[in-house]
Parts: structure tokens; C-alpha cells; sequence
């Protein structure tokens, strides 16, 4: 049943990952199955962790490669990559 | 600074009230890690008491969440809910385990490790993101104050009459701040909206911040006055300014023992005008302090918040429960039940998030309801069903059209037929209708024709009418109550309402000022819902006014033009009328 996604994905908002979005991103993780990692530059981190994601410091047009690896990785991976899209709900 | 020489400090202020004391110095920089080695068979002990001080402080944050939700405190909710998932972040709960594992140390050094290795991270980031690393030094002090026994119980055993300085103070220490021996807190940092401040408020302590005292030396004077209506704080006052604050706080406590005794008499002007007056609640144990504050029915039941910390919706049976429960506990008195206002801020378990970008305009309240039509037939049968225990009114929230009114009343029908095909028996219903929406104020008549009563909330009416966002810090000053278009919409709706023979009540924060009864009941209002500990202070402020005093003062404020000046007609009047309340006058 398992299998590995990889994506590539853009930061819109203008205030990048920081603490809402990084919250929000938790959240829509916490019930999924899989693991979830973000790549970005040369950093690879848990999505499952808040501060994980914040160290990142990933500012607005910042390029995210996402990897989903698990049972659940296509919905993880088309929840993930619509979050990112609608900026997190802001601007 | 001569310490001798009476010192006025200028600050803002947070939390209303007078307060005298000494001086008591909190500073967290002094913090000491103990870092010692642990004996292996008691590493596992050790674990399991870092887990117990990381829930204590999740406890903490998810009390202080429900807090700022009741006070409807949106930025301070998501920064908690934040706080709240940063303390289950692997780093702060596997790695810190792991640690304590690997490097065979107590508890706060491994915690400490862990932390600081963040911080360095953090630091090296650029300025936006090195911010953010406040969050986690908040939760770290937090979590240590649990760990260690001593740190905890410090704010806890105070000298009597202490005044707290701090440069800012954890939503931990506030609420372990024993409030018998705490006059007022000063602070350097924090605003209005920091928890702190929100404890503050529901403890009634006075509160002032934006205090600098990096040139004073606050423990080198023996007393301190606290304004918390001005926002001065005075050290080593001189003679006479101490006897005229001591005056003014022993006016402030006889204000406050017979508000206590005119909590048993009716909420009656003086020349003998009913007021209905009733409470706002979210919980039903708080029907139960309800009686002693001298209120008897509810006008608002917030319903949303059964399910706000949970992490599904209670279903038709478990809902019935508990609003079965409440309306048992009302003992035949009346409560309005509003039916589930979410969307905006408070979002329902189990939905996606949503992807609106502007939520406060979007598919909030009644819209969401009418949407999600099995959620909303399932709410109001469990209402219904629990309305033959006692007197049960429904009210449908955010109602900005009148199609919107005809179709929950068809859904409420619907219900009912479901129920009378199940043999259930209901008791009567009333339908009342929200008006928060300035649309809704303006069709106020339409929507008169199809209810029982309205209820005014103010809250949203005043920032949807202003098209001023309530929690933006920037605009705050334009969140006016007393402008001209707000006081002519409730004048509108009252004129309406009165009309077509229906109650009109208003709820919301203008309700529980006292400052505004007098306007309130002069535009025709006939009952007030507050939140329940604000009952005795709009009651004095009902029982010191006359209704043609009341009336007259409405007229001089719609013929006003400007905010300020019918905010500073209400200040004065109400100096006039209730000298004594040195809370707002002053």
C-alpha cells in the first residue's frame, strides 16, 4: 500500500512559513499516516514539527520539495499541496 | 532618582482599579538550571517527571486558550493553539526523552540542552524568523517553572499587599500569582491582549504596562500606588497624594460591598422601569454562580463552545444531554439558546480548513448552518427535545438577510416533524433573531415579522458597521461603540422591534459597560444579557438612573456627531449618576 511522493512546491505568502502557517501545516498533519519531510535548500526536516518548519526560515517564493511516504501519501500530498497554494488562509 | 521624593511613572493602562503596596521584584533572568547526572534505574523516573511538567504546562496554555476564546481574543487564540502544538513538537518531546536517555541528566539540563541547541539555530536565522524562537522561550519557562517545585510556588507565597514588577510576566506565573496577596501587577512589556492582561481582567486585579524601570529600583521604595483607570504608577507618594488615593480606594471597596447588596434587588430604574436583565454564558456550571451574582435568566448561550475543545461534534443524543442538564439547572427560568456560531475564528472539528480569504465575511454562523443542513437539523432536535424541561428560546446568529430567517425556521419545522414522527414531546419554542449584521439592523422590520424577539450584538455590529476588524491593533482606536452610525442602527432596530410588539435585548460588551445603560435603556431597550460577573454593576447602573433621564440623554446623544462626544457624554453622566464607581470614573 505504501509509496512515495515528491513534490515541488512554492511559499506564497507573503510572511513565508512562520508560526501560523507552520501551525496550520501541524495541524493537517497530525492525523495523517505517513511521513512527511520538507526539503529546503540544503535542510531536510519533519513536517510534524512546528520548529522543525520554522528553522527552516523559509520566506515568501522560497521553493519547498515535499516527500510523503506512507499509506496515505496522495491525500497527505493533495492536502499539503493545496495549503501551500491557498497561502495558508492569508496574503 | 531620589528614592525619597515621590516618583509618577506614566504607563498604559490594562486592567481598571486602585491599588496600594509594596513593591515585589520578579526577574526570570536569574533563572538556575540544576544540571546533575542520574543514576541509571532512575532514568525512566526522570522521564516520566519531564512528561508530567510538559503536560502541566500544556494544561496551563490549553486553560488560557479557553480563556481567550470566552473573551473572544482572536490573535491571542492562535498564538496559545500555537504554543499549544509547538509543546507536542517531537523536539520538545522524543528529542528531550532521547536526551535525557543519552546523556544520563536531569531533566531541566537535558531540556535546557535541547532548547538552547534551538536557540542557536533560531539565532543564525534572519530577523523575521529569529523572532520566533519567543514562542519557545516562553513555553521553556514555563515547562522549568514546572520542574522545579521552587520556582513554581514563588509568586505563589508573596508578602500581603504586593505589587508585582516585572519586565513581563508568563501566563504561568499570572495564574500562579496568589491573588489574595496581589494588589496590581506592573509590567514592562505586554498589552491588552496578552494573557497576562486577560487574567488580569478576570480577576479584576488592577494592571498597568509600558512601565520602564531599567533607571529605578522599584524594591528601594516602601509603597507604590497603582492607578489602573489612568495607567500612573506612583512611587513613595508623598502625604497627600496617598490620602487622596486612599480615599478613593476605600470609596472604590464601599462602591464594590453594595453592588454586592444590590445584586438581591431588582433590576428596576428608579422611578420604577423594568430592566431585563440576564447573563451570557458558556458552560453550564456557570448557571450556578449565576443566582449569587443576582441574575436569574440566560440570554445567550453560546452553544458552539460544547464542541470548540473537542475534537469531534457531539451528536443529536449527546447534545439533547447537555442541553437537558442546562435547562434542568435554569429551575423554570428562561435561557435563549443560540445555535452554533462558528466559522470566522472558531472553526468545527473534522472540517477542512477553509480556504476563504476573508472569514469574518465569509461562511460564518447561519450561513455555515444553512449549508451543512444535517448538522444544523441535529442541533435544534436536540434543542427542541430538551425545551420540555424548562423555558427554551433558539436563536439563529449572523442573520444578514431575511430568505436566510425563512429558512432556518423551515429547517426548525422540518425538525419538529421529525421529532413529532418519533413520538418525541417539545415544549414551546421561541425563534429569536441576531442582529450583528448592519443589513439585518436596516430590515430590522422584516425580520421583526417573523420572530419573537431580536437581540442586538454589538460586537460584531459595531466592526462590520465600521468595517473596522476588532482585532487589528492598528484600528483600534476607530472600534468605536459610541459612533453615531452604531447608536442610530440600535436606535433603528429598538423603534422596530418595540413596533411590531416583540423584546428586544442587547448582548455584547456595550451591554456589560455601565456607561452605556442610561443610552441603552433611553433607545428603548428593555433587557441587557451580560456576562455574568458584570450583573451587580449594570444593575446599580439601572437602579441610579430614571427612564425619562435615560430618554432624555438618548436624544442630546443622537443629536451628537461624533464618537468622542457621545463617549464623553456617557463618561460624565455616568460620573454624575454613579460618583462612587471609581472603576470608570476618574
Amino acid at each position: 500500500m505504501s509509496e512515495k511522493l515528491i513534490n515541488k512546491v512554492k511559499v506564497k505568502n507573503s510572511m513565508g512559513l512562520h508560526t501560523r502557517p507552520a501551525t496550520a501545516i501541524v495541524k493537517l498533519l497530525q492525523n495523517s499516516k505517513s511521513n512527511v519531510y520538507f526539503t529546503h535548500k540544503k535542510d531536510t526536516i519533519n513536517a510534524k514539527s512546528i520548529l522543525s518548519i520554522l528553522m527552516l526560515a523559509a520566506g515568501k517564493n522560497s521553493s519547498i520539495t515535499i516527500t510523503v511516504d506512507g499509506e496515505d501519501a496522495s491525500t497527505t500530498m493533495a492536502n499539503l499541496v493545496s495549503a501551500f497554494e491557498n497561502k495558508f488562509d492569508e496574503n | 532618582m531620589k528614592s525619597n521624593s515621590e516618583t509618577i511613572l506614566k504607563g498604559i493602562p490594562i486592567c481598571r482599579g486602585i491599588a496600594i503596596g509594596k513593591p515585589y521584584v520578579v526577574s526570570l533572568s536569574d533563572f538556575h538550571i540544576p544540571d546533575f547526572l542520574i543514576p541509571e534505574e532512575r532514568i525512566e523516573e526522570e522521564i516520566a517527571r519531564y512528561q508530567l511538567a510538559l503536560q502541566k504546562a500544556r494544561n496551563d496554555i490549553s486553560d488560557l486558550l479557553k480563556q481567550a476564546a470566552k473573551e473572544d481574543i482572536a490573535e491571542s487564540v492562535s498564538l496559545l493553539d500555537s504554543q499549544l502544538h509547538m509543546m507536542q513538537d517531537p523536539l520538545l518531546t522524543v528529542e528531550v526523552e532521547n536526551e535525557i536517555r543519552k546523556s544520563q541528566k536531569n531533566a531541566e539540563a537535558a531540556f535546557h540542552l535541547i532548547i538552547a541547541n534551538s536557540q542557536k539555530k533560531f539565532e543564525s536565522l534572519d530577523e523575521f524568523f529569529k523572532e520566533r524562537f519567543r514562542e519557545l522561550k516562553d513555553i521553556s519557562h514555563r515547562v522549568l517553572g514546572h520542574l522545579r517545585s521552587s520556582a513554581r510556588t514563588s509568586l505563589a507565597t508573596l508578602p500581603a499587599d504586593s505589587i508585582i514588577f516585572s519586565r513581563e510576566l508568563s501566563s504561568s506565573e499570572t495564574a500562579e500569582a496568589n491573588i489574595a496577596s496581589v494588589n496590581a501587577l506592573v509590567t514592562e512589556f505586554g498589552g491588552l491582549t496578552s494573557h497576562a492582561a486577560i487574567l488580569a481582567r478576570a480577576r479584576g486585579t488592577p494592571y498597568v504596562s509600558n512601565i520602564s524601570f531599567a533607571h529605578i529600583d522599584p524594591t528601594k521604595h516602601q509603597l507604590v500606588i497603582v492607578d489602573g483607570r489612568t495607567g500612573e504608577v506612583i512611587l513613595n507618594p508623598s502625604p497627600k497624594t496617598l490620602e487622596k488615593y486612599e480615599k478613593k480606594y476605600h470609596q472604590l471597596q464601599t462602591h464594590l460591598k453594595n453592588l454586592a447588596q444590590v445584586s438581591r434587588l431588582k433590576a428596576e430604574t428608579y422611578d420604577g422601569y423594568a430592566v431585563g436583565l440576564s447573563a451570557n454564558i458558556e458552560i453550564a456550571s456557570e448557571v450556578d454562580t449565576l443566582h449569587s451574582h443576582g441574575g436569574h435568566n440566560v440570554g445567550l448561550f453560546r452553544s458552539e463552545y460544547i464542541f470548540l475543545d473537542k475534537e469531534k461534534l457531539p451528536n443529536e443524543e449527546e447534545q439533547f444531554k447537555i442541553y437537558r442538564e442546562l435547562v434542568e439547572k435554569m429551575k423554570g427560568h428562561s435561557i435563549v439558546i443560540r445555535t452554533f456560531d462558528v466559522g470566522g475564528d472558531k472553526r468545527f472539528p473534522n472540517q477542512p480548513v477553509s480556504n476563504e480569504v476573508n472569514p469574518f465575511l465569509g461562511c460564518r454562523a447561519i450561513r455555515f448552518l444553512l449549508k451543512e443542513r444535517e448538522i444544523f437539523l441535529e442541533q435544534l432536535c436536540a434543542i427542541l427535545r430538551a425545551s420540555k424541561y424548562g423555558d427554551v428560546s433558539v436563536m439563529f446568529p449572523m442573520i444578514s438577510t431575511l430568505s436566510e430567517l425563512i429558512e432556518a425556521k423551515q429547517v426548525l419545522a422540518e425538525a419538529k416533524k421529525s421529532l413529532a414522527k418519533r413520538g418525541e414531546k417539545i415544549g414551546t419554542v421561541r425563534i429569536g433573531c441576531m442582529i450583528e449584521v448592519p443589513s439585518a439592523a436596516i430590515i430590522a422590520d422584516l425580520l421583526a415579522k417573523e420572530c419573537d424577539f431580536l437581540s442586538i450584538g454589538t460586537n460584531d455590529l459595531v466592526q462590520y458597521a465600521l468595517a473596522v476588524d476588532r482585532g487589528n491593533h492598528a484600528l483600534s482606536s476607530l472600534y468605536t461603540p459610541t459612533h453615531p452610525s452604531v447608536i442610530r442602527l440600535i436606535r433603528s432596530v429598538v423603534h422596530e422591534a418595540n413596533h411590531h410588539g416583540i423584546p428586544v435585548s442587547v448582548c455584547g460588551e456595550v451591554a456589560a459597560d455601565p456607561r452605556f445603560t442610561p443610552l441603552l435603556l433611553g433607545l428603548g431597550v428593555h433587557e441587557l444579557s451580560v456576562a455574568t460577573r458584570y450583573i451587580p454593576i449594570v444593575k446599580h447602573a439601572i437602579r441610579q438612573t430614571s427612564i425619562v433621564a435615560a430618554s432624555r440623554l438618548a436624544e442630546v446623544a443622537l443629536s451628537l456627531s461624533t464618537a468622542l462626544e457621545i463617549q464623553t457624554l456617557l463618561d460624565t453622566e455616568y460620573k454624575k449618576t454613579v460618583p462612587d464607581d471609581c472603576f470608570y470614573n476618574c
